[in-house]
């Protein structure tokens, strides 16, 4: 009750609400447009939370990421071209119904579910983030570093097919994360007495670069994506009782989206093809999947809501990002020096529920700003390309260089812009290089500093019951995703050579 | 290898004999510039910026010119000392000193480094205290120095980063005491604070800011503090002196410029300072945040500064940071 009034006091007394609103209006356009991921259209914005408030630059970020999980589904649903990966599920069923002349109501079902989403995962990271917190406190150096390497084993079930060059993009970021002050010694590494690298390569300019830069790099390469015809579509809210025949499929949204959300590197798409296929097995209607079902938009429209919230819950108990969007909010917390953990609870509690009470703002005015911003929206959508990545590379610009002044800065994105353009062309994954470049220096530093505790005796890695625990679920986590890929390649391998049979014959 | 200890301790006794004796020759003298700016590479927020925000409204009144406070963030102070050091020495922008921008200098090669600022005025000392967790059997740093004699391995030191100036406070103390248990570094205040917290490290060294949200909760106590007097915050805890140990640390927080500010600006800060440390109201503030008020005149401080960056080389170099 304490956490109710101090979210209260908060939004009446900082302009945090008002940065949900904003955020959200932000994140429906950034996620309209395709190409802009959640993660991008908050990277943009984050060169412009540097000189905010603290509670403001991070409830814009997290609203920002609710609102373009919402926003995807436009494009998704009018021209099917999903604005997100996560809203790509949504296209299937969207795009159907719109062709059948009910584009307005699938817009509807996307934004109320979208809501429900939002509001669930809400009550499940209010609830659930300060025990976990606490929980962190009893994290010892051998702890933390089997949490990164859970973390970075994720990497063996992302790249599915491609487990190769996930781990050589995860190399790479631990390389960059090698760069700066040695955390035992204090030697500067690769810094080449340059004062700038001496607290390392900072994340934020990397990931600016490899995903907003690399982006626009690729899209200048695609072709324009189609435009929609009908720009006079209107938002159509489910009645009580459509809303009704929903709840089974919503429901499932959610519970997935929850899991989904803590669990690191799945992430909104993850989520939303999962309830999208448990919808359907559990649904009375499951012909009517593919042919323009509302259950097939509300499954996986409230699931990747859903995610936007509990994936902070990772974040801000254990300084643990699961995918790129919490990434770059917890490079917004560092910025502001607010250090995940269990101490935020102790030392910032205005800060933690103002940002609980942001969010509940974010998810009522997703869903009047939802309505609002359709027209502009398709309206940004269908200008032409070329004009709008213009714009957008001009904002990566400005927006860097006005955090340092510093052309150095300006260099590194265009750095990691050209790396992440190259990954994108071979076929690279970039979550690992993002986790390798923010858990590297987590891992090795709390390697190193549970050796120093010990004076080099390794056993303290398995005699802490927290570590042993997190280890055992790393090496899980890897033989499952290596037994899965291996069923995979036999079973590719058998289609091909009864293909081949086929053909003696 | 000599620590410059002894030195802050002397030039603290100065400064208390200068603000005893409140000579202000150019008091009535206008100051040239209707606005002044203070640089800080602190972000807003941070420690150092809410230092120069809080006195920025007492030294207007004191000295005459409106006083604004300019974040230049990057480096770790190398930007802003690049900028101090192009800029003009007509007393119209200064640099909020800590410990920080002379470690920089001293761990990358700059254009700009320390030796491009001067010292213009010292204002006060974060005292560093030595602090356990509530429940631990330690009440005072000869308690852990006899655990740490009895055994070695029973005792773990905690610090911030591995260059920083609690590290040296504490390879000195393990020096003068001849204890030999380790020390384990840590990437800031917040980590150590968990680290003692859950019990990893059993001694840390800390500054009360940071600290006072744990000493409120009663989950953390201060056992020693490294001061020259006992801290009329803190009036039950021993000083290390009291115990033997003869040392007083003394993390400054000042006013430089860049080299070459003419005698009069620095007799019209040296006013300024002694003027807003008397002031009630800021007194308040400060006491309550536990820093001492420690004026140093311009000359004495860039002596002082001098005198710590060799210090602080001399530390890098023994334990292998720098070459």
């Amino acid at each position: 009750m304490e956490g109710f009034a101090t979210a209260w006091s908060v939004l009446t007394t900082t302009p945090a609400a008002f940065a949900a609103v904003a955020g959200v209006a932000w994140g429906i356009v950034g996620g309209a447009l395709p190409g802009i991921s959640p993660s991008i259209a908050m990277a943009l914005l984050l060169p412009f939370t540097y000189d905010m408030e603290p509670i403001s630059a991070i409830v814009l970020l997290a609203a920002t990421y609710v609102g373009a999980e919402y926003g995807g589904s436009i494009p998704a649903i009018l021209i099917r071209t999903p604005g997100t990966n996560a809203a790509a599920a949504t296209s299937i069923d969207g795009y159907e119904m719109h062709k059948q002349g009910r584009g307005g109501e699938a817009l509807g079902i996307s934004l109320v579910s979208g809501v429900t989403g939002g509001m669930i995962g809400l009550i499940f990271l209010v609830s659930f983030t300060e025990p976990l917190a606490k929980l962190a406190l009893s994290f010892t150096f051998p702890a933390y570093f089997a949490l990164g390497v859970l973390g970075l084993s994720v990497i063996a079930s992302l790249s599915s097919g491609s487990v190769i060059k996930g781990l050589m993009a995860g190399v790479i970021g631990l390389m960059v994360a090698t760069i700066g002050t040695d955390p035992l010694s204090g030697v500067g590494r690769f810094t080449f007495d340059n004062a700038e690298l001496l607290g390392g390569v900072p994340f934020i300019l990397v990931m600016v670069g490899v995903f907003a830069v690399s982006e626009l790099m690729s899209q200048a390469g695609k072709p324009e994506w189609r435009k929609a015809d009908d720009a006079q579509t209107r938002i159509k809210l489910p009645s009580f009782r459509n809303w009704r025949k929903l709840w089974k499929s919503q429901g499932i949204g959610s519970g997935i989206g929850i899991f989904e959300g803590v669990m690191p590197g799945a992430g909104g798409s993850i989520a939303a093809f999962m309830s999208y296929n448990e919808a359907r097995r559990w649904s009375k209607e499951p012909e009517l999947f593919g042919k323009g079902s509302p259950e097939g938009i509300a499954a996986p429209e409230t699931a990747n809501n859903a995610v936007a919230c509990t994936a902070l819950v990772p974040v801000l108990s254990f300084g643990i990002p699961g995918s790129n969007s919490t990434a770059i909010l917890l490079g917004g917390l560092l910025i502001h020096g607010l250090h995940p953990g269990p101490l935020l609870f102790q030392q910032e509690p205005e800060f933690v529920y103002g940002l609980f009470g942001g969010l509940a703002v974010a998810n009522v005015a997703l869903f009047a700003i939802g309505m609002l911003m359709l027209t502009p929206a398709i309206w940004l959508v269908n200008r032409p390309k070329p004009y709008l990545m213009a714009c957008i590379l001009a904002l990566v610009f400005s927006g860097i260089y006005s955090i340092n002044h510093s052309m150095f800065d300006l260099y590194v994105v265009l750095a990691s812009g050209l790396i992440g353009y190259l990954m994108r062309l071979f076929g690279f994954p970039f979550l690992p290089l993002v986790l390798g470049l923010v858990l590297g220096y987590l891992i090795e530093a709390n390697y190193r500093r549970a050796l120093e505790l010990t004076g080099g005796d390794h056993r303290v890695f398995w005699e802490s019951s927290i570590s042993l625990g997190l280890l055992i679920a790393a090496a899980v986590f890897i033989l499952a995703s290596a037994v899965r890929d291996a069923q995979m390649a036999r079973r590719k391998l058998r289609a091909a050579t009864q293909a081949m049979e086929a053909n003696a014959e | 290898m000599r620590f410059g200890f002894g030195k802050i301790t002397l030039a603290a006794a100065v400064a208390a004999g200068f603000l005893a004796s409140t000579n202000a020759p150019v008091a009535a003298q206008e100051y040239p510039h209707s606005t002044v700016t203070l640089v800080t590479h602190s972000s807003p927020g941070g420690g150092t910026d809410v230092f120069l925000r809080e006195m920025v409204g007492f030294l207007g009144k004191a000295m005459g010119p409106t006083f604004i406070v300019e974040n230049v963030k990057g480096g770790s102070g190398a930007k802003a000392m690049a900028k101090l050091a192009s800029s003009p020495t007509d007393g119209s922008i200064f640099y909020g000193t800590t410990p920080t921008y002379i470690n920089t200098s001293l761990l990358s090669k700059l254009d700009a480094d320390y030796t491009s600022l001067e010292g213009v005025a010292n204002v006060f000392m974060d005292p560093q205290t030595v602090f356990v967790r509530a429940d631990s059997p330690f009440q005072s740093i000869s308690d852990v120095v006899a655990a740490s004699k009895a055994n070695p391995d029973s005792v773990l030191f905690g610090v911030t980063t591995p260059g920083s100036l609690d590290r040296q406070v504490m390879e000195k103390f393990k020096k003068m005491t001849g204890v030999t248990s380790r020390v384990i570094t840590h990437d800031g205040g917040g980590d150590l604070l968990i680290s003692v917290l859950n019990g990893t490290v059993s001694a840390a060294i800390g500054e009360l800011q940071e600290l006072s949200p744990q000493i409120a909760a009663g989950e953390i106590r201060i056992i020693t503090t490294y001061t020259a007097e006992r801290l009329a915050t803190l009036p039950d805890v021993p000083t290390a002196r009291e115990q033997g140990i003869d040392m007083v640390v003394n993390k400054f927080r000042g006013i430089a410029g860049p080299r070459g500010v003419s005698d009069e600006i620095k007799a019209a800060w040296s006013t300024g300072i002694q003027k807003v440390l008397e002031d009630p109201d800021f007194k308040a503030w400060y006491s309550a945040q536990s820093l001492v008020p420690a004026f140093m005149p311009a000359a004495e401080y860039d002596q002082f500064l001098n005198d710590f960056a060799v210090d602080q080389k001399a530390f890098l170099i023994e334990y292998g940071i720098i070459k």
